[in-house]
């Protein structure tokens, strides 16, 4: 953020997207502002203000949950519907990444928005099928995956709809840090739909690699139908090794990396056979 | 651009520009109670209350809050009429050199708002943004618990 001479607050999502085509690259939407504030880009002069939008509301809607964009993380921990949805993993790990003063200030929509390779919302919004609700000129619908993958700029987003047929399944997150508040070394996020031992479906998300957050559908069908014995996750951390591109930076080396994905998956073998929380 | 705000209950205007964060605007406006010191939300020194809930004000646009409430350390009480939790900090050696303080306060005081009887777990949670380099947080955590005890009593009179 360089000199900002203008604060704009848009009275609708039509009002922001029209103004933000007719500022160009010098305008950027402010989602909590910790990521403006953080990473300033002296190209940025004026901040579009979406806080009248009316996109800071969780709902129930039709096919599932709708998260406004400017719902923050902490308000997704105390969400009583949340709680409830996909065995409450989205509310859990949201009142706990991050840091409390920050949790209050960190929404839905600049995460998505930002989508930094470290942050821990966006890998678990895609285990959990979420799609994107945004306008840029029209309504559009997307899962998360490819509206992150079409790097859309100048649309707004309006929320994430967390579709109704997952909320009987259980969402699982890991993430290993060197400190509470530290980010990601790797993070890991897992949706598993099982019934009778069978596990009818699972989403497996990588993130921190330090490459951005990449579902990995092939980890997923070799659990499908597989049942849940700790073989079947010692076979899927040999894949998991194989498939997960890691890389080494200044953080963490990628052969450490590779351990974290093997660790990932046990925990997560753990979990679904009731060894570990 | 002109903005107002409640502090600490008074209704108070300001001109700051687009970019300036709550921080600055907050100690330029003589609230000196709110303390920078990493200016990168790591620290938790200038923890403040938005509408009742802490956030970093190093990175609050203060623009952002415009129209909204906001209590700093002071507001919540001062050496005259301290609170609680003022006092409990003070008798379980909570604060040494006492610069983290009004953050750690403030986040508190959210959290005893929210939850009247936390466990030291929620404590914990509630007080991870609020680093701590003299008292080695053990007393912070033991002066939170022992505030919520002596403000569940009061309420009980």
């Amino acid at each position: 953020m360089g000199r900002i001479v203008e604060y704009y607050r848009a009275g609708s999502v039509e009002d922001a997207v029209a103004t933000a085509r007719r500022l160009g690259s010098s305008a950027a939407y402010v989602g909590g502002g910790v990521e403006l504030v953080l990473r300033r880009n002296p190209e940025i002069s004026t901040l579009i203000d979406l806080s009248q939008c009316g996109l800071g509301e969780i709902l129930e809607v039709d096919d599932g949950i709708e998260v406004g964009s400017q719902v923050t993380l902490a308000a997704i921990s105390r969400s009583t519907v949340l709680k409830h949805y996909a065995g409450g993993s989205l509310a859990l790990w949201s009142g706990r990444i991050a840091q409390n003063n920050l949790r209050n200030m960190i929404t839905v929509g600049g995460s998505i928005g930002r989508n930094q390779p470290w942050n821990d919302l966006v890998p678990h919004l895609i285990a959990l099928d979420a799609e994107v609700r945004f306008f840029d000129g029209a309504q559009h619908r997307a899962p998360l995956v490819s509206y992150i993958n079409a790097k859309r700029t100048g649309a707004v987003i309006e929320g994430v709809v967390l579709p109704s047929g997952n909320a009987n399944a259980k969402g699982f997150m890991w993430r290993f840090t060197r400190t509470q508040q530290d980010v990601s070394l790797l993070h890991c996020s897992a949706l598993i739909d099982a019934a009778g031992g069978v596990i009818n479906k699972a989403n497996i998300v990588f993130a921190g690699r330090p490459g951005h957050a990449a579902l990995y559908p092939q980890l997923g069908q070799e659990l499908t139908n597989g049942g849940s014995s700790q073989d079947l996750f010692e076979g899927l951390a040999r894949s998991a090794v194989q498939a997960v591109e890691v890389e080494t930076d200044h953080r963490a080396t990628a052969e450490y990396r590779r351990d974290l994905v093997r660790a990932a998956i046990i925990n997560l073998g753990d979990w679904m056979t009731g060894d570990a929380q | 651009m002109k903005i107002s705000m409640t502090i600490n209950g008074t209704q108070c205007a300001m001109d700051v520009d687009p970019g300036d964060v709550l921080l600055d605007a907050l100690r330029g406006a003589g609230y000196l109670e709110v303390k920078g010191s990493c200016h990168a939300g790591d620290c938790g020194a200038c923890t403040v209350l938005v509408d009742g809930r802490p956030v970093a004000s190093c990175l609050t646009l203060a623009a952002r809050v415009d129209g909204h409430s906001v209590t700093t350390v002071r507001g919540i009480g001062d050496g005259t009429h301290p609170h609680p939790l003022q006092k409990a900090f003070v008798e379980n050696g909570a604060a040494q050199c006492g610069y983290c303080i009004p953050g750690a306060i403030v986040s508190a005081k959210a959290l005893l708002d929210e939850n009247p009887e936390p466990t030291e777990d929620e404590v914990r949670l509630a007080m991870d943004a609020n680093y701590c380099r003299c008292t080695g947080y053990e007393q912070q955590v033991e002066a939170v618990l022992d505030a919520a005890e002596q403000l569940r009593k009061e309420a009980h009179r």
